[in-house]
């Protein structure tokens, strides 16, 4: 009988040849040493391919692709952090305002500032309008919350909220930028 | 309809379970990392890729057909994944093909050596021996030798992953045993 072809081989041991084909195969490999040896490296190689090394994935995928799919919420910690934050921002703008409208010489570059090309003007005449402008808003929310709901927080308490509600809206979209910063 | 295992989980996510996700994620991961870490010898690339994986399913899972076997719909989608980013990047995985590290070389890389030569590789070694000779068949043959032995899957489910007819799977899956046969023999493995 002729040797067993290699097809014929890994058929046999995966068990995909009919019932004469397969006694057929078993009755030559008895006798032919050559087709044994074969047979039998096959056979260590399918056994050996049916158990993979394993590979461990890193812990890190599972965290990115919970951390992409759900963005955490803020925690207490950060929710307070900017709560803290936004009333230094508004105290500190207020003092700046005020201690620009109040001081002497700031008063004075303001008056240059129109006739002069000097940065330092042009910077202080940018922060007070912004501040004013910003200011002007929270005093107008204020007024229309008076007018509805008959209450007076203050233009203050108005924009320390407004800066809070309006971080932690902006929270993932900080969180994902501070992240891209990071690399 | 019964639903097996993973199409329990598919149906909790849906409702916006975030945990069965987890879990599905969990149940995957390792066969999901090693296809994808064999198919493109980097690691980084295969972190890259299974997270992109797992963004994806997500994304397309409310397509899923409850009539077939989420494996079989997943490893379809992660095979194109793969198959996309080494067409893309042919070059570097030609240049890791041509490399095909001669057996011996990584043998000598690995420590594979044992005191007293090739002859005497323990069985364990000779366990990773193999798998290390899996890693540098060329892709053809490599995909269809992972999906077969690393993932579990049928001649028939592998056609369905793959867009190719049945007999040329079995025909790879042939063809590839006898490189694998005949690389190993070449080293004096079998001995």
């Amino acid at each position: 009988m002729e040797c067993l072809t290699n097809t014929k081989i890994q058929d046999y041991i995966g068990d995909t040849l009919n019932s004469v084909e397969s006694a057929m195969a078993r009755d030559h490999l008895i006798v032919c040493p050559a087709c044994k040896k074969k047979y039998s490296e096959y056979e260590t190689l399918e056994k050996h391919l049916l158990q993979p090394v394993e590979i461990i994935p890193p812990a890190i995928i599972e965290r990115r692709v919970l951390a992409e799919l759900f963005p955490l919420l803020p925690s207490y910690t950060s929710i307070f952090a900017l709560v803290a934050a936004s009333f230094v921002l508004l105290v500190t703008g207020i003092y700046i305002y005020f201690d620009f409208a109040n001081n002497s010489i700031i008063q004075a570059i303001q008056l240059t500032a129109n006739t002069t090309s000097n940065w330092l003007a042009t910077l202080i005449k940018v922060i007070s309008a912004v501040f004013s402008g910003v200011y002007t808003i929270f005093e107008a929310m204020n007024r229309v919350l008076k007018l509805l709901l008959k209450i007076n927080l203050g233009a203050e308490i108005i924009g320390l909220t407004v800066f809070v509600l309006f971080t932690l809206l902006f929270y993932p979209i900080f969180k994902l930028a501070f992240r891209k910063l990071k690399g | 309809m019964i639903m097996d295992e993973d199409q329990v989980l598919i149906k909790k996510i849906l409702e916006g379970k975030k945990s069965s996700f987890e879990e599905l994620m969990k149940k995957y991961n390792k066969k999901i990392f090693g296809f994808i870490y064999r198919m493109v010898r980097n690691e980084e690339v295969a972190i890259e890729l299974t997270q992109d994986f797992f963004i994806k399913i997500y994304g397309v899972m409310s397509r899923y057909n409850f009539e077939y076997k989420f494996s079989t719909w997943a490893y379809r989608i992660c095979y194109n994944l793969v198959i996309d980013y080494i067409r893309k990047n042919q070059a570097q995985v030609d240049s890791l093909d041509d490399d095909a590290v001669t057996q011996k070389q990584l043998l000598e890389s690995e420590n594979y050596v044992s005191e007293d030569g090739f002859e005497c590789l323990a069985r364990e070694e000779l366990h990773h021996y193999i798998w290390k000779v899996v890693d540098c068949i060329p892709v053809k043959y490599r995909e269809l030798v992972l999906l077969r032995y690393l993932q579990g899957l049928k001649y028939d489910e592998i056609a369905l992953v793959t867009d190719l007819p049945v007999g040329t799977v079995k025909n790879r899956i042939f063809k590839a045993k006898e490189m694998l046969r005949t690389e190993i023999e070449k080293d004096g493995m079998f001995n």
